[in-house]
């Protein structure tokens, strides 16, 4: 098992946050721990890990956008200075987000939705970069993101009755503050020198932050020929909090360990105001009294996620069962006003969506041989979701799944691994009817319009992957070849009516197949002394990608936008270089590519929505072993200009950032501090993976970030 | 990997012959009728004329005429005219959100889909939209929406007011 995981870490290519061990190349300290959540990932895999340690430096903004720092990973902002990450362009329900071994359910359709995670309570992110259905089911279609907090506090930990970590850190850009706390214990149970034999443990995250509405480097924008005069600079009503606290009870004998966890995140922020959806908007609140408070529109999110995990291993064999209950409750607010037929609503609630998930995983490894392992998994779900409010845009639905996996590790020697797997998929769908609240005239006389009619659907996916490792002298090479599957959600097979957010008519599908994918993907790395060198190509081929069409048509006054099934080729790659020419200088060069086509149906020939353009990422860093190090870094991104309506081509650009941390180490504890600058010469630029620039705003100018930490 | 290199290449060559169209539709600004504060008078009749075009083939349009007594605005007409009733309304309910946003009786709300021919790249249309005689007067907002067949879409939104014949 240490094994196999040195060999997946050794994968692990980004020099900026990612730890590389070999012996002729360390790029700093691995950090291997007992690992009981992603034990089950295949070694053939394409992944970048990171550290709790360059979790704190890099990821100074949220979870996703200090993870677009690894090539073939975009941050997609937002709004509210918010981003969620997407996997080689894929994002929404097409990644996995895995928390702990369970699958986070939040409304993650959503466009302008963030993770309802506290990134404080995470202390290693494991990217994995392409199909893995496999091992996590639908939704892994094009990659998945494993947030991991540590199975327990280390046992250096058991001399003191109290040990743990607080962070005060502040962002320029929108004048955020935040604090963030946790205090763990180990207590022996029986033998005072023997904690591994038998100990019980605990651990609290607190974290807090509140911020005003961003800056972007622009005095106004133009949405439609209409110019939006923005104030100091900033965009309106973009502020927000957020509370999280989360609590760990574990208990944990040499052979066994089980915990229970409680996350609950809590956050509230404003819609930018002169834009809800898409549509412009101007109102008679006074957003411009405060930077700091949050008007109409509005959104609040409460996230609760209760989590069991039990594993029990001896010798040749493991189990391991993982249980969670998630409740998300979405609540989203505006001013009430008339639209089309639509009266003015009696009240602010837009929407609300309040979801329960309930999950259970069980997974079992068995060592059949010397160099055979078998893995065996069932992982059930349950979906429940309610909607309310004036605003429909999902109807309520209840969701049952259930996948079964098998998969087999061969070490064929000491250079050569081959693993290969099945995996079968059943998931039940039932969406309820919805209706409109309000008359709308037909003909003679005023119906209520049926926006959501009643479905019952069931999916059946039967998918399977092969992958392999070979390792030697210098050389790393991987591949993996498989089939991974999506089910259609809510939205796409059900939504009949005006999606008030973006101003449009989306029509689903109740006809929609799962998506399927099929994927192949190589991984070459080759380093010396001096040089590491990495190459990541890939190519994916849908036959029935979901799409939601613009087409020529009206309904009700607004464009129709049409779920459809389209078949569609995806090809890209990944490059890193490093070059070490002196011991405490690193200079590297990070490169992606991607591109996608739609082959048939009638954006045939188009590319597919918010596809990244190329970016590279050079990289200058100075460290001086783990006590600190300086770095200067450059991102350059290239034109888009492979549009779908209603995109618009978006130019190149680049910005210049800077980093900088230092550790000051003491008798019991250690104190860092880590800065960054980004986008220092507060460069004007659009990101087209974000959800604004179909509106005109730029990104965020220029922010300074500082963190104080203090381990005890 | 030369597989997979030797795929993306065809991959590359097979897709990029495609023509597509990316422009949306264009409308003459120059020539649109109902103009930025035209008045109109309950029972009237309103003219609508456009010239519209698109490099590859229209699709359809819409007309929208909803009231904007709560001044939100939809896009390309950012003109204030000098009869806008909702300026003295600004100072009366300064910060009054919730009167503001009142439902007013009666508003007038137009809302046709329209479509165009197939084939064609460039269409002139005269509407006569009857204004009626029983609705609320005041602020109104015009819209047309015209989409190209590719899915492209263009709004020209033309800020009007009605009155009362005996205004």
């Amino acid at each position: 098992m240490s094994l196999l995981t040195l060999l997946s870490v050794v994968l692990l290519s980004v020099p900026v946050s990612i730890e590389v061990d070999t012996s002729d190349f360390r790029l700093a300290e691995v950090v291997v721990t007992a690992n009981h959540h992603h034990g089950t990932r295949l070694s053939s895999v394409s992944s970048v890990e990171v550290d709790a340690t360059s979790l704190t430096a890099e990821l100074q903004g949220s979870l996703a956008k200090g993870l677009d720092a690894i090539a073939g990973v975009q941050a997609s902002a937002i709004g509210s200075g918010q981003s969620r990450p997407a996997i080689r362009g894929l994002g929404f329900n097409r990644l996995a987000i895995i928390h702990d071994g369970i699958r986070h359910e939040g409304q993650q359709w959503g466009d302008d939705h963030g993770l309802e995670i506290d990134r404080f309570a995470i202390d290693n992110i494991e990217i994995i970069k392409g199909a893995s259905a496999l091992l996590y089911g639908s939704d892994a279609i094009g990659g998945a993101i494993l947030l991991n907090s540590s199975p327990r506090p280390s046992f250096d930990s058991i001399y003191k009755p109290v040990s743990g970590s607080a962070h005060l850190f502040a962002r320029s850009n929108n004048l955020l503050l935040g604090a963030s706390v946790r205090l763990e214990g180990v207590h022996p149970i029986i033998g005072d020198n023997e904690p591994r034999e038998q100990s019980f443990y605990w651990r609290l995250n607190m974290t807090y932050q509140d911020y005003a509405d961003y800056s972007v480097p622009t005095d106004s924008f133009e949405y439609y020929s209409y110019r939006i005069p923005l104030y100091k600079r900033t965009l309106r009503n973009t502020a927000g909090r957020e509370a999280d606290g989360s609590l760990t009870l574990g208990y944990s004998t040499y052979h066994w360990h089980t915990c229970l966890r409680v996350f609950e995140t809590w956050s509230a922020s404003g819609f930018f105001a002169n834009a809800h959806g898409l549509e412009v908007r101007l109102s008679d609140i006074d957003y411009d009294r405060s930077r700091r408070d949050v008007d109409l529109p509005k959104q609040s999110v409460n996230h609760l996620k209760v989590l069991w995990h039990t594993a029990y291993s001896y010798d040749h064999w493991g189990v391991e069962v993982n249980a969670a209950w998630q409740h998300n409750l979405r609540r989203e607010e505006s001013e009430p006003v008339s639209h089309g037929f639509m009266p003015t609503p009696p009240n602010t609630l837009e929407r609300q969506f309040s979801k329960h998930t309930a999950t259970l995983n069980v997974s079992a490894r068995w060592q059949v041989a010397a160099r055979h392992t078998l893995r065996l998994g069932m992982l059930g779900e349950m979906q429940h979701n309610r909607r309310s409010g004036w605003g429909f845009i999902i109807p309520d639905f209840e969701q049952y799944s259930v996948g079964l996996f098998a998969s087999e590790e061969w070490r064929v020697n000491n250079n050569l691994m081959l693993n290969a797997g099945v995996r079968y998929d059943y998931q039940h769908t039932h969406i309820h009817p919805y209706e409109d609240w309000y008359l709308t005239p037909v003909g003679d006389t005023a119906v209520y319009q049926q926006r959501s009619s009643a479905l019952r659907r069931s999916f059946n996916s039967f998918t399977w992957s092969a992958g392999m490792q070979y390792k030697t002298a210098g050389w790393l090479v991987k591949a993996n070849i498989g089939k991974a599957f999506r089910t259609p959600i809510a939205k796409e097979l059900g939504a009949d009516g005006v999606n008030y957010h973006i101003f449009r008519y989306e029509a689903g599908n109740g006809e929609l197949n799962p998506e399927e994918c099929y994927q192949a993907d190589v991984s070459v790395a080759w380093e010396n002394k001096y040089v590491r060198l990495q190459a990541d190509p890939f190519v994916g081929y849908f036959p029935n990608y979901i799409y939601l069409n613009p087409t020529s048509d009206y309904r009700e006054g607004l464009q129709l936008y049409r779920y459809t099934q389209a078949r569609v080729v995806r090809a890209g790659a990944e490059m890193m270089l490093t070059v070490r020419p002196w011991e405490y200088l690193d200079i590297s060069l990070q490169g992606e590519y991607l591109f996608a086509r739609q082959l048939s149906g009638e954006k045939a020939g188009y590319g597919l929505p918010f596809s990244p353009p190329w970016r590279l990422m050079p990289q200058l860093r100075f460290h001086w072993k783990e006590q600190g190090y300086a770095a200067v870094d450059v991102r350059v991104s290239g034109a888009q200009r492979d549009i779908v309506p209603p995109e618009k081509p978006t130019e190149g650009w680049w910005t210049l950032n800077m980093s900088a941390g230092q550790r000051f180490s003491f008798n019991t504890c250690a104190l860092t501090l880590n800065l960054k600058a980004e986008n220092i010469l507060n460069t004007k630029y659009f990101d087209h993976t974000s959800y604004y620039r179909l509106i005109d705003i730029p990104e965020a100018g220029w922010n300074l970030s500082a963190m104080v930490s203090v381990d005890f | 990997m030369a597989l997979i290199l030797g795929a993306l290449v065809i991959i590359l060559v097979a897709c990029e012959n495609k023509n597509r169209d990316v422009t949306p539709p264009q409308i003459d600004q120059a020539t649109f009728l109902p103009a930025d504060c035209d008045i109109y008078y309950l029972s009237d009749t309103m003219l609508v004329h456009f010239v519209c075009s698109d490099d590859s083939e229209l699709g359809n349009y819409n007309i929208e005429i909803h009231s904007n007594f709560d001044h939100h605005t939809h896009g390309t007409s950012g003109v204030d005219c000098e009869d806008d009733e909702h300026d003295d309304a600004e100072h009366e309910h300064e910060g009054d959100a919730e009167h503001e946003h009142e439902a007013v009786e009666g508003a007038w709300v137009y809302n046709h889909d329209f479509s165009i021919d197939r084939g064609k790249t460039s269409e002139t249309i005269d509407l006569k939209i009857a204004v009626p005689a029983d609705v609320a007067v005041g602020d109104y907002h015009f819209m047309l929406r015209l989409t190209d067949r590719a899915g492209w879409q263009t709004i020209k939104a033309v800020a009007i007011h009605l009155h009362r014949q005996t205004e």
